[in-house]
């Protein structure tokens, strides 16, 4: 119950960390775009309690700073048709699979 | 400023004021006798612009308190310089305004902003205005002007085109310019009739318009860049599948690709287009992941005597085998494989075989398969009923599919499949019988005596059953709820009376309501294509706005002649998680607004479906 109220007071922002110690912060909404992310934060989990912080212990700087930045574009875009497709560094492309795979986006 | 005040600009003429004839006259020019003849009198035009000054000035002193009140004595000179009055300035500045705020509230301007801006710049917008504005502002047709580029005068044109810098340019500098552009304009249209067909066929696929998803998105990027990969890592399998089908879509399944998907230890292989692959790719298969259980192989032409003599020669046990396009292996091989290692197979999928594998196969697996649990018979012209009372025999199987192009004889056909039903029908989970187009309501009725498991259903392409005999099969039957329902092409065909159906051949709407009753909790795909009989009334009462279907995720309802924009959108109403809608045909549905986040394919408009709402988030569907 404690999650619900501070809910309510929740901050617009949150944070994302990678494992080796990198910050993202941007839009609830857009986080919220994955849906591990958004369960990670509507639930009674750590995450909600220490300040929607989301730590990703599997996921380093370089990967998840391509994943925040989909999120913006993915946010940025949610009400258009005719999106362009991101550019996706082919190196990183595997990596970012498997992130996205368990990010569910 | 271009627009000048005419009778402020012409010069005095040379002409004699009026004067009382006098016959006495100095040279006169053409233009003057020209003006004279017309009845415009210098004169009479110098008379009322002192009239209209002294007006300007007047009206200014009482005005008073202007905002440039510290020179007043200083406007008279200036304004005729500009050749307009103060009066007149503020009002061309007011009709400019009016102008401007004409472009920015006009739809083309809008639409403009839209693909050149996004929302952040939203100041610029008295800009972008004003630009269009003096756009249009730019001298007339017919007037002289200089060339932006080469500044030599020219006459303008209504084909005169504007420089890099807003001018506007020569006819040759313009033909330069073309030269330059011509290519990059082409590419722009070609790649927005690509974009467009970009957009239909995602839609096809179920992707909805809009930012892809990630995954998505790393798929593709991965598909671009196959021949840089080494390997693919460790991904889990369903991504594996994943990636392979979408590579297999885009036609880059090859010999030096296959390699990614060959991973020793793993147990299932699944090549989706394998139209590039030689016999010895697939002898390959076998001797990297020896391992594998489940062989998938569509286009799998070249799986032919040479692969299943090296496979016979194996110890691979094999559970799975799909093959699809094998038709290169002989009776011989078949018989050979079904008596060696047809007591693991536990799933055996033919498709496209032409005229291989028939009859004595089909008894073959009968006797050698006791573990068969799937039989998938697709599209072969060699089975006939005889091949079909063998089936009968297989007692243990749950999953059955037969889509058999050689007529079955009319009584003998029948009395097969009535046989079949009758004796494995109650462990059946799924059953699937296609391009059917002589069975009897008998069918159905023995469908509704034995089958009492049944999760998927397919009776397709059928024009004997009737609407009675359907609302019969799913009145009181005691199978669970289907999840998964396809009865396209049950119909009446006649050329010669196409309206008339006397007999209530086919799914009516006696029949779609009863199985809409009956299995409406819990299906997920319904497919009615093509069943005319189906009345809008039976539409209307089965989506009605007390009914909800909440697992429904695919409906289509092409080519049932009754559909229109209000049952399109009561079927939406009724089913909450519905992802796609297939109208083809449908001429009724002509502007059926799609909520958010449902895809509505077949509407026969060029404009496509149009998206209502903006509410639901859920949109991305894959």
């Amino acid at each position: 119950m404690a999650s619900s109220s501070q809910k309510q007071g929740s901050s617009k922002y949150v944070t994302l960390i990678s494992s080796d110690g990198f910050e993202f912060v941007l839009l609830r909404e857009a986080a919220c775009v994955s849906k591990a992310i958004k369960k990670m934060l509507a639930g009674s989990f750590l995450e909600t309690a220490r300040g929607d912080r989301c730590h990703f212990e599997e996921i380093n700087g370089i990967v998840l700073e391509k994943v925040a930045e989909y999120l913006c574009y993915n946010h940025k875009n949610r009400n258009r048709e005719d999106v362009p497709d991101m550019d996706i560094p082919p190196e990183l492309c595997l990596e970012l699979l498997m992130a996205a795979d368990y990010l569910d986006t | 400023m271009n627009p000048p005040n005419p009778p402020n600009g012409m010069p005095p003429p040379a002409a004699p004021p009026q004067r009382p004839a006098r016959q006495i006259r100095g040279p006169q020019s053409a233009l003057t006798d020209f003006l004279a003849s017309q009845g415009i009198n210098a004169n009479q035009i110098r008379q009322d612009a002192d009239a209209r000054r002294a007006a300007a000035r007047a009206s200014m002193q009482t005005a008073g308190g202007d905002d440039d009140a510290p020179s007043p004595d200083a406007e008279p000179e200036t304004a005729p310089a500009r050749k307009e009055t103060k009066a007149q300035a503020a009002k061309r500045k007011k009709e400019e305004e009016k102008a401007i705020a004409k472009i920015k509230a006009s739809k083309q301007f809008q639409r403009r902003r839209k693909q050149y801006g996004s929302d952040d710049d939203m100041t610029d917008e008295d800009e972008a205005a004003r630009a269009v504005f003096e756009e249009s502002m730019a001298p007339l047709p017919g007037q002289m002007e200089n060339c932006e580029v080469c500044e030599k005068r020219f006459s303008v044109t209504a084909y005169s085109r504007a420089g890099p810098d807003g001018g506007l340019l020569c006819p040759k500098c313009s033909k330069d310019l073309d030269k330059e552009e011509g290519s990059a304009k082409k590419k722009r249209k070609l790649a927005a009739g690509r974009q467009r067909r970009q957009l239909q066929s995602n839609l096809l696929d179920g992707i909805y318009p809009g930012a892809k998803d990630l995954m998505t998105l790393c798929i593709e990027t991965l598909a671009k860049n196959v021949q840089n990969a080494n390997s693919l890592g460790d991904l889990s399998d369903e991504l594996v599948d994943k990636i392979a089908a979408i590579l297999s879509k885009k036609r880059l399944m090859t010999p030096e690709t296959l390699y990614l998907f060959l991973r020793p230890g793993s147990d299932t292989v699944t090549v989706y287009d394998a139209a590039k692959l030689s016999s010895d790719d697939f002898i390959r298969i076998f001797q990297i992941v020896p391992t594998v259980k489940h062989i998938r192989l569509r286009n799998a032409i070249q799986f032919k005597n040479k692969v299943m003599d090296h496979l016979l020669g194996t110890t691979v046990k094999l559970q799975t085998l799909s093959l699809h396009g094998a038709n290169l292996i002989d009776d011989e091989r078949w018989n050979q494989f079904l008596t060696e290692k047809g007591s693991h197979l536990q799933a055996l999928k033919v498709y496209h075989t032409d005229g291989h594998f028939g009859d004595e196969q089909l008894e073959m697996v009968a006797k050698h398969c006791p573990n068969l649990r799937r039989l998938k018979v697709c599209h072969n012209q060699k089975v006939t009923e005889a091949g079909v009372r063998h089936i009968a025999k297989m007692g243990n199987l749950t999953h059955l599919s037969l889509e058999l192009y050689k007529q079955l004889t009319d009584m003998e056909g029948e009395m097969s499949c009535l046989e079949i039903i009758d004796t494995i029908g109650g462990g059946l989970r799924t059953l699937s019988l296609a391009t059917i187009h002589d069975l009897s309501d008998a069918l159905l009725e023995i469908i509704h005596e034995s089958c009492q498991n049944l999760s998927k259903l397919r009776l397709t392409d059928n024009s004997s059953f009737t609407d009675n005999g359907f609302a019969k099969l799913f009145t009181g039957w005691l199978n669970p709820p289907l999840v998964y329902l396809d009865l396209h092409k049950c119909r009446h065909i006649d050329a010669a009376e196409p309206r008339e159906n006397p007999n209530n051949i086919g799914l009516g709407s006696a029949g779609f309501e009863t199985l809409m009753a009956h299995s409406g909790a819990t299906l997920k795909h319904l497919n009615v294509h093509s069943c005319r009989h189906i009345s809008r009334e039976a539409f209307e009462h089965v989506f009605a706005e007390n009914k909800t279907y909440p697992e429904m995720q695919e409906i289509d309802i092409s080519f049932c002649q009754s559909v229109n924009d209000f049952v399109v959108g009561c079927i939406f109403r009724s089913c909450p998680n519905l992802k796609t809608l297939k109208v083809f045909g449908n001429f009724g549905v002509k502007e059926a607004r799609v909520p958010k986040g449902k895809i509505l394919i077949g509407v026969p408009n060029a404009l496509g479906m149009q998206i209502e709402g903006t509410a639901e988030d859920e949109g991305r569907v894959i």
